[in-house]
């Protein structure tokens, strides 16, 4: 475990004249799961191949175990892939599915196959499958075999793409936390690719949050979910309120900034934000969670005062629209948590002062919520 | 849709496969027929198929027919399953160009195809016979084979062939194991389609064949130029049958190889 195991060092890809991939450099520890998350068209997939040997890379290297992996073959290469669509071989059976790989490679007995495939089935809770069609499989179990095909050659890296994009909600729920559990029983590295924040959140060691070919922010969860580096991961990942405001004045952790005509203080986290890009009366990005601001009838210290313009229930959640100086934010309550709010009422929103970041607002690489 | 309507689609249809299929009707009910005239009906009568099985000249042909069929459509078959399989290792411009040669044959007046066969032949010293007529209905049922097989590797999902890869095969291995497995419906398909155009062809039969290797086509049509006895007759129902035979035959693998295209849809979707 945390043994270095993957390295990929100032990776470059062009498409013709699209540069896909700009200068990537990563770090994969063995037995990690860590997940590449970004909008489409990011570059993410494209990592992917590059790792699997399904695309060259134009510069940079790509380190398995410190040795130099770029000039394999991908049948040389000891990592497996997850297709998007699974692509199983429609014409072999759900044993046959998975014993291709060691067959082909020679690197098992039949008798030996037969264990490892049985293994595999019960790791994937598919046992009793063996005589099945690809065609007779549900989605959800399309993409277990798919997973048992690449597992059984004991890949160093597991990588998938998007293994979940074809399923519907209620199964892709299910099949994440499936995942996760499969990722720490099966004890391989899986590098996991998806656009999908609410799939990146809930499975991943870390996350490694791309736009435009270039790694925005690597971290754990909790890391991007909190500590946005710049706007775009800040748009991309949750729900945030993302403003314009003047900054005022900074006085040690503490900044006075001016959202409308409305002045109000935060404490962003100095340790994982870098705010001193922001200089005193100039104009930056506030980005506050919508979950994590509060509203009230009362008047509160350090709070915006506005006037409620709509009220969205949304099942255990109610969505409140709220009117500040012409500047409308969204706060989201859990429904038991306060009273009633209408639309008309004046109210005043709030959060805990180290709830917000504080983004310098050039600090745009390619745009946020592209998706 | 008004009943006036519904009428004239009802004659129309009617009447197109009347004509399709009464000609071919009165051969099948003439071979029985107990005279050597087509003019009326004497009686039904088994004697002809009598005689055809007695004609050895007949005979000669027909297993000259059977055989250049049976090469044809495995030598068509391999190649043109191989020419489709490279065609997806090449350039897209390579592949653009064998796609578009591979049509030519289709297109070029038979005639001509026939007459620039027959000197090239004679220049080689080739003598004329089985070989020489295999070979030239290869040329034409090749691209047919070429052009199923392509059209069922289009349909093939690129991921399975990277997952192959990716599993560790080599490009012959993907070839052996995923694409020949994927293909073989077309491949049966086509050189059943080969089998039945060499069997029938006789255009290019008539420029190959050898001074005692005629196909049956081409004895039938020498025949038809003495007169038609009810022996051709007979000839051309059992040539009927085996038709519909091997049509029938096609439309089972054809329907085996389109199962395989819906489930693997299925899976893409």
């Amino acid at each position: 475990m945390n043994e270095q195991l993957l390295s990929i060092i100032n990776i470059n890809k062009y498409f013709g004249k699209s540069h896909i991939l700009k200068d990537v450099t990563l770090d994969i520890k063995d037995g990690e799961f860590i997940t590449l998350l970004g909008p489409s068209g990011c570059g993410k997939t494209t990592i992917l191949r590059c790792i699997a040997g399904l695309e060259s890379i134009d510069s940079g290297d790509i380190l398995l175990y410190g040795e130099s992996i770029k000039d394999l073959a991908p049948n040389k290469r000891n990592v497996n892939t997850v297709f998007q669509n699974y692509a199983l071989f429609p014409h072999l059976n759900v044993y046959d599915n998975i014993a291709y790989g060691p067959r082909i490679k020679k690197s098992m007995g039949e008798g030996e196959i037969k264990k490892s495939v049985a293994e595999m089935l019960e790791l994937v809770q598919m046992q009793g499958y063996e005589k099945r069609m690809t065609h007779q499989l549900s989605g959800g179990q399309r993409q277990r075999i798919a997973i048992a095909r690449a597992l059984i050659n004991k890949p160093d890296i597991l990588l998938l793409d998007e293994p979940l994009g074809a399923l519907d909600l209620k199964l892709r729920k299910y099949m994440q936390t499936e995942l996760a559990h499969l990722q720490k029983q099966a004890e391989t590295t899986f590098i996991y690719v998806t656009h999908d924040q609410e799939e990146a959140l809930n499975m991943s060691d870390r996350i490694v949050v791309m736009n435009e070919g270039v790694v925005q922010q690597v971290g754990t969860p909790g890391d991007i979910y909190n500590n946005s580096k710049n706007l775009f991961v800040a748009g991309f990942i949750g729900d945030r309120n993302i403003k314009e405001v003047k900054v005022l004045q900074k006085k040690g952790d503490f900044c006075s900034v001016k959202l409308g005509n409305s002045v109000i203080y935060i404490k962003p986290d100095r340790s994982l934000v870098d705010h001193d890009k922001c200089s005193e009366m100039e104009t930056a990005v506030l980005a506050v969670h919508m979950d994590k601001m509060k509203i009230s009838h009362e008047e509160v210290p350090n709070s915006l005062y506005g006037q409620i313009t709509f009220v969205h229930y949304a099942g255990s959640q109610i969505k409140t629209e709220v009117d500040v100086d012409g500047e409308l934010l969204t706060v989201i309550e859990y429904q038991n948590d306060y009273g009633n709010y209408n639309i008309g009422d004046k109210v005043y929103v709030s959060w805990e002062e180290t709830g917000a970041l504080l983004l310098p607002k050039e600090d745009t690489t390619g745009r946020g919520q592209d998706e | 849709m008004n009943i006036k309507q519904k009428k004239i689609r009802i004659f129309y249809l009617s009447l197109f496969f009347i004509i399709l299929y009464v000609p071919v009707l009165s051969v099948v009910l003439y071979s029985f027929n107990d005279s050597s005239s087509t003019a009326y009906w004497a009686g039904f009568t088994l004697d002809w198929y009598r005689q055809l099985f007695n004609d050895r000249v007949i005979f000669e042909s027909f297993k000259v027919s059977i055989e250049v069929a049976l090469l044809t459509s495995v030598l068509s078959a391999i190649i043109g399953t191989a020419s489709a399989i490279i065609s997806i290792y090449v350039t897209k411009r390579a592949e653009k160009a064998m796609n578009g040669l591979m049509f030519l044959p289709l297109i070029v007046p038979e005639v001509a195809l026939g007459i620039s066969l027959l000197i090239f032949f004679s220049e080689l010293k080739l003598p004329f016979g089985i070989f020489t007529l295999v070979i030239s209905h290869s040329l034409f049922c090749v691209p047919y084979v070429h052009i199923m097989v392509v059209l069922r590797l289009k349909e093939i999902n690129i991921s399975i062939i990277e997952a192959a890869k990716d599993l560790g095969a080599t490009r012959w291995q993907i070839i052996k194991t995923i694409l020949l497995p994927l293909v073989m419906p077309s491949t049966l398909t086509a050189s059943l389609l080969a089998l039945a155009m060499s069997l029938d062809d006789v255009i290019i039969s008539t420029y190959m064949a050898g001074p005692t290797t005629t196909t049956l086509p081409v004895h039938i049509f020498s025949m038809m130029r003495v007169g038609v006895t009810p022996k051709v007759n007979a000839l051309c129902t059992l040539f009927l049958a085996g038709t519909f035979l091997l049509i029938g035959l096609n439309q089972i693998a054809g329907t085996k190889g389109g199962n395989i295209i819906e489930f693997e849809q299925k899976q893409i979707r």
